[in-house]
């Protein structure tokens, strides 16, 4: 898909962050239209559905939050969520309301448009061909739901498989212990994260290197997971 | 025993005239052996014993009554009060003028002996109270000993400190509900008022001669129910009222004494006096703190604005340098620039962060979020933030075993993550940062080592400091100087403890150490 084709809505209520990313995401071709307030934001999303919604969480009026819900209503596009530090909680229930990810203000052009990207393929590849995620020594073919190490077929539970299956579609990216619960255990979920974490330590000890210092499948404190596979 | 027998006047003249009676007795079954003259003698004797012993008004009515009886049982003829003899009337005369004379003299000597009597114990009491008082601390401490001590003095049962806050409010020592109303609304009077209520007319007790006498009002004047003896006392300095000392009646229900009053009124000016070096002491602290505070307060304003202010400020020549058109540069240049300004601004916001994570812990606002986690995927998740080269130097040592902490993972992470950064800014780019974690019986022991120069003893202390930067630190990046304050108060916030270590042959340990107990650690 070339950029001149995608469309993003900007949603932030500071002036000077609606400048600075209407100029970065123009000169690399994107569309962009900006929304000062959520109630904006929902029109303009309703008049024409983008590509992919760059959401600040404080706004005013309708907040962050509440858009991100109500588009998630009916809107399957990317969410990427604009935060500052220390809001985590917000992030958590921004993250567990259906935004794909976020970023936390300042941010750097370069990371900007990384996340964009890995956002907007993430769709592309949802209806494109196979895929096989790879990192260390371990490659994840989700169509054929086989994991290798080495070469080696490593034997996983369902759940095992389900957790790190989620999280190589969601590479790169930071996934909530709710989401990985609901997508893994669905109406079953258990009330707490114990057996995640049961589960994702039997993991790390078939996947990582070093199972006690983990270096693909990370935990972010207080949020939730990982695969990191830069 | 005779003397507190004999105290008041009228035991004095009873025992006169036992004493006169009973000599009489006696020198009657010898009334032929000595001349009429020589029983004169004798009765003063009497006379002077009955003066020593009970005072001038005694030795009086002593005298009287001897002339009466030496007259009537011992100058012819006896057992009349007719004197035949003419010289007799003489000695008679002289007799009752020796007699007064002495007992004068005698009973003096008797009274000024008691008033010393009495006025050494005063001194006595007042020496020990004010002794005590230099020695205690509270007010609490001073009330107790000033109420116990005015007891065993006066023999009252109830006694009250009332104390008087800047506002001119009364606080009751001790602490006691069931006070009556009266006396508190009585003592507040007192307090707004400075005077005294129940001391007797001042102009009667000139001869009291105390300094710092209270102007006293009858209870008449300020309330109907006027037959009371008990007392208030003002506690007054020279700037104000410190309080009110409360002395209830006796249990016998009779007025005080004066001896008893003046004690009162030297306690009162006693205890005023302590409490006001106590408020002046308590003002000169709090003006200290304040003035601590707010040195502090300036200290840490200049570090803010120097801190942020120094890469806002090359951020600013940086891009104003590359706006000028007087010059062309050329795209690697401008690139360059660039490039710096941005790791300005990083710094910027790593110290605007670190000043909000700090004012959040110093202000209680962020307390720990408590979830069990693994001390190695804290790690982890640290050395996938660290930059690619950042990474090669790290290297740890952490046992598989290791048990999870109860911990809030977000802070010891940030806390992890500031003791890496300052171990790899601290030290050369070609020596190894190693995280270390183990436990005993009772504690966590997670550390951070570098193979720097090591930190001197004498800047141990001081590194935890906000600002502080170390002596070495001259050719070291430049830090926040807010990582280590921020490091130690998370770890007091989990109840830790912090502390640096050397290394052999050189390099520094931070060394953290987490409790299991009390704290959900297992």
């Amino acid at each position: 898909m070339k950029n001149s084709s995608v469309s993003i809505i900007v949603v932030d209520d500071s002036v000077q962050i609606r400048r600075a990313l209407r100029s970065v995401l123009t000169a690399r071709g994107y569309v962009v239209h900006l929304a000062e307030t959520g109630e904006q934001a929902l029109d303009l999303a309703a008049e024409q559905p983008p590509d992919l919604v760059i959401l600040d969480l404080s706004l005013p009026g309708i907040g962050g939050l509440d858009v991100c819900r109500e588009l998630r209503e009916w809107y399957h596009g990317p969410i990427l969520i604009l935060s500052v530090r220390g809001r985590d909680i917000d992030k958590v229930a921004a993250l567990d309301l259906g935004a794909d990810d976020y970023l936390t203000k300042p941010f750097s052009t370069s990371e900007l448009l990384a996340r964009i990207r890995a956002l907007l393929r993430r769709v592309n590849n949802r209806s494109t061909a196979p895929k096989v995620i790879h990192f260390g020594d371990v490659d994840i073919d989700l169509t054929r739901r086989i994991v290798t190490r080495a070469g080696e077929y490593i034997t996983l539970t369902p759940l095992e498989y389900g957790i790190l299956a989620y999280l190589a579609r969601n590479a790169n990216c930071v996934v909530t212990s709710n989401q990985l619960i609901d997508e893994v255990w669905g109406d079953d979920a258990p009330g707490d994260t114990q057996a995640l974490r049961v589960h994702i330590s039997h993991l790390r000890k078939k996947i990582e290197k070093d199972p006690t210092v983990p270096q693909y499948l990370l935990t972010e404190p207080g949020v939730g997971f990982r695969l990191s596979i830069e | 025993m005779w003397g507190a027998f004999l105290r008041w006047d009228k035991y004095g003249y009873f025992f006169a005239i036992i004493c006169v009676l009973a000599a009489t007795g006696v020198f009657l079954l010898g009334r032929d052996i000595f001349a009429k003259g020589q029983w004169a003698l004798l009765y003063l004797l009497i006379i002077v014993l009955v003066a020593a012993l009970a005072g001038f008004r005694a030795s009086l009515v002593a005298s009287l009554l001897s002339f009466l009886t030496w007259n009537y049982f011992f100058l012819p003829p006896y057992n009349t009060l007719i004197v035949h003899d003419v010289k007799d009337w003489l000695s008679l005369a002289v007799f009752l003028a020796v007699g007064i004379a002495m007992g004068l003299q005698t009973g003096r000597m008797h009274d000024r002996e008691k008033m010393a009597i009495a006025r050494e114990r005063e001194t006595i009491l007042l020496n020990r109270l004010s002794a005590h008082l230099v020695s205690v601390a509270s007010t609490h401490a001073m009330s107790e000993m000033l109420i116990e001590e005015i007891q065993q003095v006066t023999g009252t049962d109830k006694s009250i400190l009332f104390l008087a806050d800047d506002s001119g409010k009364l606080l009751i020592l001790p602490a006691d509900e069931n006070i009556d109303r009266s006396i508190i609304s009585l003592a507040e009077w007192v307090n707004r008022q400075n005077k005294a209520i129940g001391l007797p007319d001042i102009s009667s007790l000139t001869q009291l001669g105390v300094k710092g006498w209270p102007i006293s009002v009858p209870h008449s004047s300020v309330m109907t129910d006027a037959v009371r003896t008990d007392i208030f006392l003002p506690l007054q300095t020279t700037t104000r009222v410190e309080g009110v000392l409360y002395i209830g009646p006796l249990p016998s229900g009779k007025p005080y004494t004066l001896y008893h009053i003046r004690l009162l009124v030297s306690i009162a000016n006693l205890a005023a006096t302590f409490l006001e070096r106590q408020r002046l002491e308590m003002a000169a602290a709090k003006i200290e703190a304040l003035r601590d505070a707010e040195n502090m307060k300036s200290t840490l304003v200049s570090s803010v604005s120097h801190e942020l202010k120094t890469p806002l400020a090359a951020v600013t020549a940086t891009v104003t340098s590359l706006l000028e058109d007087d010059i062309i540069l050329d795209a690697d240049t401008i690139r360059g620039e660039l490039s710096a300004a941005k790791e300005d601004l990083d710094r910027l916001n790593d110290q605007i962060g670190a000043l909000i994570d700090l004012s959040r812990l110093k202000a209680d606002a962020w307390s720990p979020q408590r979830e069990w986690c693994e001390f190695g995927e804290l790690v982890g998740t640290l050395i996938a933030k660290l930059s690619i080269n950042e990474r090669k130097r790290i290297t740890y040592t952490i046992p598989p075993d290791l048990p999870p902490l109860f911990v809030d993972s977000q802070q010891l992470l940030q806390a992890l993550q500031h003791l890496v950064e300052n171990a790899l800014a601290y030290s050369p780019v070609d020596t190894i940062v190693t995280i270390g974690a183990i436990t005993n019986q009772k504690e966590f022991r997670l550390w951070v080592e570098d193979q720097g120069e090591g930190i001197p003893i004498a800047e141990r202390e001081h590194v935890f400091e906000q600002f502080y930067r170390g002596a070495s630190s001259a050719h070291a990046p430049s830090g926040t100087g807010l990582g280590l304050t921020i490091t130690s108060e998370i770890i007091r916030y989990h109840g830790g403890r912090m502390w640096i270590e050397d290394v052999q042959p050189h390099g520094a340990r931070f060394v953290i150490a987490l409790p299991f107990s009390g704290e959900g650690n297992s």
